[in-house]
């Protein structure tokens, strides 16, 4: 069997228009990988029957773009019409929507094949998907480590090359850590540059949809796709949409790349400084200036980021009580009782810690004390940024600390997973475009990953240093091994 | 004399009148099946987002103008967090910290004189759904969850059950011809709650408050702060102390019961809504708003009174609507308004009431209205003859004069020629002239009779009697 799953995606594009391969035979090597990488986990929900009706719609017509055929997989927190959507929680374990979120509506008409809905963390609390309600996925460069989180079954699907697409959301770091665990291109766009309408709501000032792929060059494709306003959601932006490609190949020179201080501090492990060295080499030796700047409250990314999440993420999550769609408790009993045992027995044990993190930071006394001061300091680290960008084109950063551990490592502590996502955080925080590169290994051939920051809406330049670094360091990332 | 002061508070959510709900395109209409309007933003299904409807924004303006409040420019909407079955969400969308009017006012005509009522401040909010409990079950109808509703919060500024009631007509009123909401009790698009409490003469501190909830109608606002004032008032005198309840008004009763003893600091966990950005109104925006806003009623009070209608009539006017709504149509006019307002509160409105029949329905066109006045003025038309004609004004598309032609009215008012006729009438009755000379009165009765049926009935009765009258006296 030719391995077309391998080939980029202009290769495949090329191959339908001269009719040599078809969406169908695709598929069929998009469910044979799938079965024999069961073990992998990346899947909650498959759509096999309804994948192929599509693709045989599709023969019918015309090849259009080039997103056209294309197999993709999607978090299980983004609504699709008729397809179960869990959120990896027994709370919505046959929760079947009955409409489609934007970016859904958005890849259907782009002519792309959703194949199903990818696991995660449990409603996308975790930065390992091991709060999974249906067990985590694993790692495909190694099966005993973490894939990372939360969308840690779409960096899963990818990687191990069952699909070349996959849609991740990222509210803290959610698309580019487990991006950087699995050796992908990683995008978490500017907030409101994507519709958030049917993202399932984690932290709503945080959370976005991003593409998770193989190549640069693919995830500006499909962000091409993705990014616009849409008026169900008023946080999404009205401004224009570029080509996000049109930079792409562009040379790169005198460029002023500034990098965080405290993100390349002790908190980086030596494997990780000696992979985002090289690359400030590379840079440097192209006739690019890199220099340390000082970007405020970073230190404090962390808690900052728990108190406005978990406040958020307790009230958006109260809609599951019961009473409407999913998950209800058998006992019968008063209405405050159905509340409380659906709710304790529907989450796991890190939502539920959340919630009520949450609820208490919220609460009269301490909303003053946390809250408010949280967004307040937030506004000062967006302005620290919007500074920095006035003098530096773009900001250079590792991604994590280290490269992907052991499953099981983090669930004795749980403020290790917060702890790692000190890297990815800001961004969220400032709402910044933010995109993980592969670039380099450790010693046992993880991935690295390194991530560049830009201004607002300025994800074209993102690519356009992001391609030419991928083309300098020209990494083998097939090692993300699948059982072929 | 009581040694009690009562201090009493009001508080009023209205439903806004808009097309749509306030965050989502689902329609804002009473009265449809249940759950026929109502979309997955209104059921809080995951992943949905609230949009704004702009014109609750609107009409957010425009009642802030009307309570005469300081509008909030910069607003934005806060999330109020609690678990109820008819708040899809478990929470509402509402506004905390910046109601998009702050310290207004209205004025009350008391038996003392005008009394101000401050208004602390208004918001604009969402409404939860409707449910509804039968035996074991509970149903839920989600047509009303997400309708726009505004929240009036008075300052603990009344002291008397009339003030208070004086104070939600003047509300209603005012909201109504805002053509803000429709202000219906019955449909629970208005909704009153009181809080009262009360304390020594002279104190000066509150009292411990006692909330009302949801009050049928006006008139019970007052009943219901009457049975709690003296409610309170025996347990003082019994030395016990008050403690903080939410009652409810019975009707069947006509008093409150109690509802629960408030826990103390119920915790709403307020923050502000992340899924809508700030709201900053500019002054264009605002300037559209208010224009689009109709007459008033003390507006068209002063209008009335000044085209001399009589003040009873001018509130009857006021109590009617489309009445009020169809005289102003001819502001521009020479109408007559004191014939008009008589006319369409008289015989148009008991034809109307009758025949279960509105003003638009008829026949009765703006000339039509304008010529019957006029005959009327004139003398043309008595008003026997407009009793006559009316059902035909109603009913036909013919004019009044056709009308009067068919009906054979034609009221002479030349009076040359009602002198003369009067004058015929004399001579031919000395007898009954020299009763009158006698002071016999009941002689005038009989002249004019023969008056008008040596006119057939085609003069003004009205200027006949006058001329005839006039004529006897220079006999004398």
């Amino acid at each position: 069997m030719s391995k077309y799953l391998d080939l980029g995606i202009t290769e495949i594009h090329k191959l339908y228009q001269e009719k040599r391969l078809t969406p169908t035979q695709l598929l069929d090597e998009v469910f044979a990988r799938l079965e024999k990488n069961k073990e992998l986990n990346c899947f909650i929900t498959l759509r096999k029957e309804e994948a192929y009706q599509e693709a045989l719609k599709l023969e019918q017509e015309e090849v259009k773009g080039l997103l056209w055929g294309i197999p993709i997989a999607i978090k299980d927190n983004i609504v699709t019409k008729n397809v179960r959507t869990t959120c990896a929680s027994k709370m919505l374990e046959n929760f079947i929507p009955i409409y489609d979120a934007t970016v859904i509506e958005k890849i259907q008409a782009a002519g792309m094949i959703m194949i199903g809905k990818t696991n995660m963390d449990e409603f996308a609390m975790g930065s390992t998907s091991e709060t999974s309600y249906f067990k985590a996925p694993k790692n495909p460069w190694k099966t005993t480590h973490i894939t990372g989180g939360s969308s840690g079954g779409s960096a899963a699907a990818v990687a191990s090359r069952i699909v070349p697409l996959a849609l991740g959301s990222d509210t803290g770091g959610s698309i580019r850590q487990p991006a950087s665990y699995t050796g992908l291109v990683g995008m978490k766009p500017t907030y409101g540059r994507v519709s958030r309408y049917g993202l399932v709501a984690f932290a709503s000032s945080l959370d976005q949809i991003g593409p998770m792929t193989r190549t640069v060059y693919e995830n500006a494709l499909l962000l091409n796709v993705l990014a616009g306003h849409d008026v169900k959601d008023l946080t999404s932006s009205s401004r224009e949409v570029e080509d996000y490609t049109s930079l792409i190949g562009k040379e790169i020179q005198g460029l002023k790349i500034g990098i965080p201080a405290y993100l390349v501090s002790e908190i980086v492990s030596p494997e990780v400084k000696t992979v985002f060295n090289h690359v400030v080499e590379i840079l440097k030796a192209h006739g690019n200036t890199v220099e340390l700047v000082d970007i405020d409250y970073l230190k404090q990314a962390v808690p900052l980021y728990q108190i406005i999440a978990m406040g958020e993420a307790s009230s958006n999550l109260a809609r599951f009580d019961g009473i409407r769609y999913g998950y209800r408790t058998a006992k019968e009993g008063t209405v405050d009782e159905l509340y409380e045992r659906t709710r304790s027995e529907g989450f796991g044990e890190e939502v539920k810690r959340r919630i009520m993190v949450g609820s208490s930071l919220l609460s009269s006394q301490k909303a003053k004390l946390y809250y408010d001061k949280a967004l307040s300091i937030r506004d000062d680290m967006q302005a620290s940024f919007l500074k920095a960008f006035e003098k530096y084109d773009l900001l250079l950063a590792p991604t994590t600390t280290t490269a992907a551990y052991p499953l099981g490592e983090s669930l004795q502590d749980p403020l290790k997973s917060f702890m790692d996502d000190v890297l990815v955080i800001p961004a969220n925080m400032a709402g910044l475009p933010a995109l993980n590169l592969p670039a380099g290994f450790n010693q046992e051939h993880l991935p690295i990953g390194v991530q560049i920051i830009g201004a607002p809406f300025e994800e074209k330049k993102i690519y356009q240093l992001a391609s030419f670094l991928e083309q300098e360091l020209s990494l083998d990332l097939e090692g993300g091994k699948c059982n072929d | 004399m009581t040694k009690y002061e009562a201090t009493i508070g009001i508080e009023v959510h209205v439903e806004v009148k808009t097309n749509s709900k306030f965050f989502s395109a689902s329609e804002n209409r009473y009265g449809k099946s249940a759950n026929m309007a109502t979309t997955v933003v209104d059921l809080g299904y995951p992943g949905t987002l609230p949009t704004i409807n702009q014109e609750v924004i609107n009409q957010g303006i425009r009642a802030s103008h009307l309570l005469h409040c300081t509008l909030t420019k910069k607003m934005h909407f806060d999330r109020k967090n609690y678990f109820y079955p008819d708040n899809p969400k478990n929470y509402q969308i509402t506004q905390n910290r910046t109601p998009i009017g702050r310290n207004g006012f209205l004025e009350v005509e008391t038996d003392t004189g005008l009394e101000r009522i401050d208004i602390e401040e208004m918001h604009l909010e969402e409404d939860t759904c409707k449910s509804a409990h039968k035996g074991r079950v509970s149903l839920l109808d989600f047509n009303r969850g997400g309708v726009p509703l505004i929240e009036i919060v008075t300052k603990p500024c009344i002291h008397t059950k009339e003030a208070a009631v004086l104070y939600l007509e003047k509300l209603r009123e005012t909201l109504f011809y805002g053509d803000i909401s429709d202000c219906k009790i019955e449909e629970g698009s208005m909704r009153c709650d009181a809080n009262v409490s009360i304390a020594p003469v002279g104190s000066k501190t509150l009292g411990t408050k006692c909330e009302i909830k949801n009050i049928g109608s006006i008139r019970n606002v007052g009943v219901a702060i009457e049975k709690e004032i003296a409610r309170q008032e025996a347990l003082l005198e019994k030395g016990e102390t008050l403690e903080e309840q939410t009652r409810r008004f019975d009707d069947q009763l006509g008093d409150t019961v109690l509802m629960r003893v408030k826990e103390t600091g119920n915790d709403y966990r307020y923050f502000p809504e992340p899924d809508i950005p700030y709201i900053l109104l500019e002054e264009k925006e605002i300037q559209s708003a208010l224009e689009t806003l109709p007459m008033l009623p003390d507006e068209r009070r002063k209008l009335y009174l000044a085209r001399g209608i009589q003040k009873i009539n001018v509130e009857k006017l006021l109590a009617n609507r489309t009445l009020s709504d169809y005289m102003n149509t001819f502001i521009e006019t020479d109408l007559d308004f004191v014939i008009a307002s008589n006319l369409l509160l008289g015989d148009i409105s008991s034809y109307l009431n009758k025949n279960f029949m509105q003003l638009e329905e008829t026949k009765l066109t703006p000339e039509k209205l304008l010529d019957l006045v006029a005959k009327i003025k004139s003398g043309e038309l008595s008003s026997k003859n407009v009793k006559d004609i009316l059902e035909d004004v109603l009913e036909k598309d013919t004019t009044i004069e056709a009308i009067m032609k068919e009906k054979n009215i034609q009221n002479i008012t030349d009076v040359s020629f009602v002198e003369e006729l009067i004058q015929k009438v004399l001579l031919e009755n000395p007898a009954s002239v020299q009763d009158y000379q006698d002071g016999k009165d009941r002689a005038v009765k009989y002249l004019m009779g023969q008056v008008m049926k040596e006119a057939k009935g085609s003069i003004n009765p009205k200027i006949a009697n006058e001329k005839l009258l006039e004529l006897l006296q220079k006999t004398r």
